[in-house]
């Protein structure tokens, strides 16, 4: 049977109008239903005819995922909020402005002000084998295309290889990392709330997804604790180009500093390994250390230790060092 | 890129899985010489869901009019505007949201139609490059000001780009010329006229702000 | 009289409708009972079609008919087919399938089932070269002339490069001038490098997307092209009909930069299918298949040895390429970029060796200064690195090694007709700053390291032997029938302001008729190789002069006096001595109407194309006729120069690039159109940064797919990719062998402005050429952090 891309295949298009009727829909329809948020992930995966649902959960319609409201404790966003809104947000850009900039860094405005920052936060990897339709591990079959000798991987990983290779590309990922954020999700059996680190799954314990998410999950919200509203953030997006380009290499942080020491760090990175990774001994590492010139270097240096460059993309290694070296510095200006 | 894609394992594997199947090794060939095939999987095709298939009568608003309309319920914005609505000033340069050419403004925002489900924008106003010119015939500001800029090249990308121009001064009248590229960022000129482009853009502010 | 247009700003008279969306472009027409197409392309890199099973499809209600190779005219090899039976790349189109809507069409294309044997295939061309190599094409991996055959080198040639150098056997094209030997004796400095350059797919903003039907007898085809009036001519010849029976429309061309220089073979999918179902055929073309069957300039893997004198006079250039050929036709980008590197930099001495090899990649085509493009943006580095090493102004060395209006270059040691490339160096350098700017080079700023770049791209700039044909109707306006497209360079504009200037017209009252071949249109050059500027002020200026001539020759009829006497202007032919004694335009055209004859078009010249007599005989009678060949001399070729100017901050820690100015400076002849003319130098130099600094062609060398198929893996620039404002300027000096001293413009500003950067990135580098293209962060970082490099020093589909 012959292969061809571009034109999306029929499916039954279902518009609930709250998280109730959403739920209840996703219980119905379990693995044959597909999500669908800002859709800019979604449709290129139903226009090149690779993933095939017969149902569609189109989340336009409930209003109730949308907004940013204050809590007790931080803020709460609507998985459904625009990338635009949490890019201009007064309050994200004032308390926690590595989110805000790192919404900002999301391919260009017509996607931000469409898709939404579950969506990227959620969004699947950007293997070109795996989003080709090659019958990878990842996609349920029994090679990785990207992981021998002669593959084209200069955008893969270099930390987490577990038979896949694919990098998480999300901007947002980092950030929400970096402030400690919690994923509240909703399914038929009631409400559940994962930290955003632990919302990734490596190809190690689940090689064809993403996310935490199973069928019949819907994340709802996202609720940022007010642990980092004071720290000093960094964020930067390494790319070739300037505008609808995935980061090659990214990197969050948030860090507070008192009394001329680095009193608590939370330092992530993105485009490096099959999830977002944060960097627990960079933290640790940095922990009472003066913000200097010498710190960043030690930072840069652990950041990269350990890491397995492939064939094409050891650029990586000396990039996240710099970068990682970068969030530190900044605290110096 | 952005979605909640909560979805999760689609369909059973023989479903909607590509396979390979083996093909015959080149002989004498070189290292890259050796081949397997790629094929589609032969379950797939041929059973469209059938309650998705039939298309939906409904109302769009569209420049200020209210259009019936049969729609796919996996049909696009810019597919309706183009082929059911005769709207082809929105162009369709890669379908993929990469290009912009075919940003039209949802409630004055704008959007990739390519990439927006018509069935979800039912609610909302659309405009397209077809509605900025005013009933008289006189050119919106931001045309005006491209129009003297001397406008694009081969202008494929243009309606998308004024699209995003009127969106841009109607949000921010007074941009400099580095914050009208990144409004504009969204959108790709082949031709590569950017100056040009920003040239009309830092007009097409100075138009609005009068008009 | 009427101020000359010539060198004024105008709006042209499409803009309008290009910024309202009334602009109808190929996809946007529509017809009764119009079915839409879908394509099966080839899942394999190189196959051949056992059978193919299209029952299923058949069967589908919606699903009218397929198309199958057996369907389309054959082609002698290398020459390509719309749809084949042997695929030679991933993604050539086998077949297609008409339904009653795309949807259709598409869940009908995966219930055919395509039968292949895989044959093997190839896609680095030195691989293809090696003694056992695969060859892409049956027939033979290279082409001479017209003639396909197999070239393998032996394993010793293998043997002698070096690791990382160019492996250099027996070439297919080769020429030399003056005494190598000699040459590089005489040089005080010799530097020698391999350097490769990659495949770039062209990526106009319109995929060429087609529609047809067919109407007593004739063919209708909406297409995207570049050149209306050969694109009928191609067509119609392509599938054995005379022109007459062929209806071309294509009024605008969504961006073509080469790869739609007339008709494109995938027309033939909507103009055989409607034909054999009876009913109109949408053909809409994805950007996916876009990067396919849409054409790509060729990569290449070259070898050079340069020698200098101490002064910075280059005296011997060593040049070999082997050129990534892609699957079919024939191109020679090789052979011009041998020929623009012995222009630009004027060796005594001078070899060219190298060949073009095909690959299961797809086919090639011209691309915007094909073949210079590439060797400027190769070789300007190197000459940077000399004037570092000899210590010598990188802009003075480009002027001493600059050709003037007497040089010769080339394998045939030809002439140009004028060459004012010291005064665009010149210009270039006062309008960037040169001698301030440069001195910023190497510059540190926190990790920002600032690199000057200068870059000089000249390339062929006109043609000529075409006709001119414009009517003077009873109404008294001048009508322009011009048979170039419109791409969106404005020539068919542009070079219409020729006649209007020769009779004094005022632009307002002179209509331009173009894009629609059934509007009577003449013999034109192609659209391509920046021929129009040239080619088309010349015939358009020689039409206007016999249109002249018979408004002289009626009002001296009518008004007394000889036809010298009278002069013409604002839409009046007119005594010059009495200025009142005349008639307007409008009673000529009356006048010739009556007159008949050649006045009217009746009695046509005869050393003018059948296409325009065809079209001139409809025209017979409207009105006044200027209708003429340009036979005006055109001694020397005709050459345009770009030099462009950047300055980059490259970023240590990570490799990205910023371009923070960038100045083009022309040579193209008069300036027909200065705003014009800023957007040729500043988008051509927009698209160099592309290739200098982003765009990709990606394979998986296992399995021949390509990556790069989507605009965000090929990378073409953003708008945040190019510096905020940019300049430019120009020499505007007339050339000689035209008319009106206009010279072509489109193909130079690419090179400029690849060059340029490939320059300035070197010079941010302390000198370092890293030899090859595009220069990614992470070719960059690598270098900047002494790491081994992603890529092999001859890979070139990364």
């Amino acid at each position: 049977m012959a292969v061809i891309r571009d034109m999306m295949p029929a499916f039954e298009l279902l518009q609930p109008t709250s998280v109730e009727d959403t739920v209840a829909l996703l219980q119905r329809h379990g693995e044959r239903a597909w999500v669908l948020a800002g859709g800019l992930d979604s449709l290129d995966w139903l226009k090149d005819r690779v993933k095939r649902p017969e149902t569609v959960v189109e989340l336009g319609g409930v209003g109730e995922l949308r907004g940013v409201r204050p809590t007790a404790d931080g803020l709460e966003i609507g998985a459904l909020t625009t990338l635009s809104e949490v890019a201009s947000h007064r309050e994200i850009v004032e308390r926690f402005g590595v989110l805000s900039t790192a919404a900002r860094h999301v391919a260009t405005p017509q996607i931000r002000n469409q898709g939404t920052i579950g969506g990227n936060f959620s969004q699947d990897t950007r293997c070109w084998y795996y989003r080709g339709g090659w019958p990878c591990y990842r996609a349920g079959g029994n090679t990785c295309y990207a992981a021998t000798p002669q593959s084209m991987n200069r955008e893969h990983c270099v930390f987490g290889a577990s038979r896949c290779v694919a990098v998480n590309a999300s901007d947002t990922a980092p950030a929400l990392i970096a402030l400690d954020a919690q994923m509240v999700i909703r399914n038929a059996g009631g409400e559940r709330v994962v930290a955003a680190e632990d919302y990734f799954l490596g190809p190690d314990i689940d090689i064809t997804r993403m996310t935490v998410l199973e069928p019949g999950d819907l994340l709802t919200h996202i609720r940022i604790p007010s642990t980092w509203a004071e720290a000093r953030f960094y964020f930067e997006k390494a790319r070739d180009r300037q505008s609808w380009d995935f980061a090659l290499v990214s990197v969050a942080s948030a860090i507070v500093v008192a009394g001329g020491q680095i009193e608590r760090a939370r330092i992530a990175v993105n485009g490096v390994a099959p999830t977002p990774v944060r960097l627990r001994d960079v933290e640790n590492l940095v922990q009472g250390m003066q913000p200097n010139e010498d710190t960043a270097a030690a930072a840069g240096e652990l950041a990269i230790r350990g890491a397995r460059p492939l064939r094409h993309n050891d650029y990586k290694l000396p990039l996240t060092r710099n970068l990682v070296r970068r969030a530190l510095r900044a605290l110096d200006a | 890129m952005t979605d909640t894609e909560i979805i999760v394992e689609s369909e059973p594997r023989p479903f909607s899985r590509r396979s390979f199947i083996k093909g015959v090794i080149a002989a004498g060939a070189a290292v890259s010489s050796t081949g397997y095939l790629f094929r589609a999987s032969s379950a797939l095709a041929g059973s469209p869901s059938v309650r998705g298939s039939i298309p939906r009568l409904m109302t769009l608003n569209v420049n200020g009019q209210s259009r019936r309309v049969d729609v796919l319920q996996q049909e696009t914005l810019a597919m309706t505007l183009r082929y059911k609505l005769g709207l082809t000033g929105t162009k369709l340069g890669c379908d993929r949201a990469e290009c912009g050419a075919c940003t039209v403004l949802i409630d004055g925002v704008p959007h990739y139609s390519c990439s927006v489900l018509t069935g979800a924008v039912r609610e909302r106003q659309v405009t397209t490059i077809e509605g900025l010119v005013a009933e008289n015939g006189e050119l919106h500001p931001v045309q005006q000001a491209v129009l003297e800029e001397g406008g694009f090249q081969c202008a494929f990308c243009a309606p998308g780009f004024i699209m995003n121009m009127v969106a841009m001064v109607n949000e921010n009248p007074n941009p400099t010329r580095e914050e009208a590229a990144h409004y504009l960022s969204g959108n790709l000129c082949r031709c590569g006229d950017y100056s040009k482009i920003l040239n009309s853009a830092v007009r097409a502010a100075e138009y609005a702000r009068r008009a | 009289m009427a101020e000359k247009l010539i060198g004024q700003d105008i709006v042209p008279p499409d803009l309008v409708a290009k910024i309202t969306g009334t602009a109808k472009f190929a996809e946007d027409f529509r017809a009764e009972g119009m079915l839409f197409a879908k394509l099966l392309l080839s899942p394999m890199p190189h196959a051949r079609v056992r059978s193919i099973d299209a029952s299923r499809a058949l069967a589908m209600p919606g699903v009218i008919d397929i198309l199958t190779a057996d369907d389309v005219p054959a082609a002698e090899p290398p020459s390509e087919r719309a749809l084949t039976n042997e695929p030679h790349y991933f993604g050539e189109p086998i077949l297609a399938v008409a339904a009653v809507d795309e949807t259709t069409a598409a869940d009908a294309i995966e219930l055919i089932e395509v039968d292949l044997e895989p044959l093997p295939f190839v896609l680095d061309p030195l691989e293809s070269l090696r003694p056992n190599g695969p060859n892409a094409r049956l027939g033979g991996n290279t082409i001479d002339g017209r003639e396909l055959k197999t070239v393998k080198w032996t394993e010793a040639d293998f043997a002698a490069a070096a690791e990382g150098k160019l492996p250099m056997g027996e070439p297919v094209q080769e020429w030399s001038v003056g005494d190598l030997d000699a040459g590089f004796a005489e040089a005080d400095l010799v530097l020698e490098d391999t350097i490769v350059h990659q495949s770039l797919t062209h990526h106009p903003m319109e995929p060429r997307s087609c529609m047809a039907y067919w109407q007593n007898g004739k063919l209708h085809l909406y297409g995207s092209t570049q050149s209306t009036a050969r694109a009928r001519v191609s067509l119609a010849n392509s599938l054995d009909m005379e022109p007459e029976d062929v209806v071309f429309i294509g009024q605008y061309c969504g961006g073509g930069f080469g790869s739609k220089i007339t008709m494109s073979p995938i027309m033939h999918v909507p103009a055989l299918l409607s034909r054999k179902v009876g009913r109109p055929v949408m053909l809409r073309i994805t950007r996916y298949e876009e990067h396919y069957i849409g054409r790509a300039r060729p990569g290449f893997q070259a070898w050079t040895r340069i020698g200098w004198r101490n002064d910075g006079v280059v005296t011997a250039i060593d040049l070999y390429i082997v050129q990534d050929h892609g699957s079919y036709g024939s191109s020679g980008d090789h052979m011009s970029a041998s020929a623009v590197a012995s222009l630009m930099y004027q060796p005594a001495a001078m070899r060219f060796r190298g060949l073009t090899v095909y690959t299961n990649t797809p086919p090639r085509s011209a691309q915007r200064a094909p073949g210079g493009a590439q060797i400027v943006a190769m070789l300007e580095p190197l000459m940077d690195k000399a004037a570092r090493e000899l210590g010598i102004d990188r802009v003075q060395m480009r002027r001493v090694n600059a050709p003037d209006h007497e040089s010769r270059f080339g394998p045939n040691q030809g002439g140009v007709t004028s060459a004012y490339v010291r005064e665009a160096l010149d210009v270039g350098a006062e309008v960037f700053g040169w001698p301030e700017k440069s001195r910023l080079s190497g510059n540190r700023a926190g990790t920002k390291v600032t690199g000057i770049g200068v870059g000089l791209s000249p390339y062929v700039g006109g043609s000529s032997g075409f006709d001119g044909l414009m009517v003077i109707r009873p109404d008294g306006d001048l009508y322009i029938h011009q048979g170039i497209g419109n791409l969106g360079t404005h020539s068919f504009a542009d070079t219409a302001r020729a006649a209007a200037d020769v009779l004094g017209m005022p632009w307002d009252r002179c209509s331009i008729i173009w894009g629609d071949t059934s509007d009577h249109l003449p013999w034109s050059s192609v659209q391509a190789g920046s021929q129009t500027a040239h080619a088309h002020t010349r015939a358009n200026h020689a039409a206007a002069m016999d249109a002249k001539r018979k408004l002289q020759e009626i009002a001296a009829r009518d008004l007394g006096g000889s036809p010298a006497d009278y002069e013409t202007s604002d839409g009046r032919v007119f005594m010059r001595s009495s200025p009142s004694r005349g008639m307007s335009f409008a009673r000529a055209a009356e006048r010739a109407i009556e007159l008949g004859g050649e006045y009217s078009g009746q009695d046509l010249p005869d050393d003018i194309h059948a296409v325009t007599v065809s079209a001139a005989g409809a025209l017979a009678g409207r009105g006044l006729m200027g209708v003429a060949k340009d036979n005006y001399s055109h001694d020397g070729g005709t050459w345009s120069w770009v030099v462009g100017f950047a300055r980059v901050e490259v970023d240590v820690e990570t490799g990205e690039v910023e371009i923070k100015e960038y100045t083009g400076v022309a040579d193209c002849g008069t300036v027909l159109h200065p705003r014009n003319l800023a957007s040729q130098i500043h988008g051509g130099g927009v698209q160099g940064f592309g290739q200098a600094r982003s765009q990709k062609w990606v394979f998986d060398p296992k399995w021949g797919v390509p990556f790069a198929h989507r605009l965000y893996t090929a990378r073409p620039p953003g708008i945040l990719d190019a510096p905020l404002e940019m300049d430019w300027g120009a020499v505007d000096e007339p050339d000689p062998e035209n008319p009106v001293g206009a010279k072509g413009i489109g193909e130079p500003p690419i090179g400029a402005g690849s060059a340029a950067i490939t320059s300035a990135i070197a010079d941010a580098l302390g000198g370092v050429c890293l030899c090859r293209t595009p220069l990614t962060t992470d070719v960059i970082l690598a270098e900047l952090e002494g790491r081994e490099q992603p890529y092999g020093p001859l890979e070139t589909h990364v």
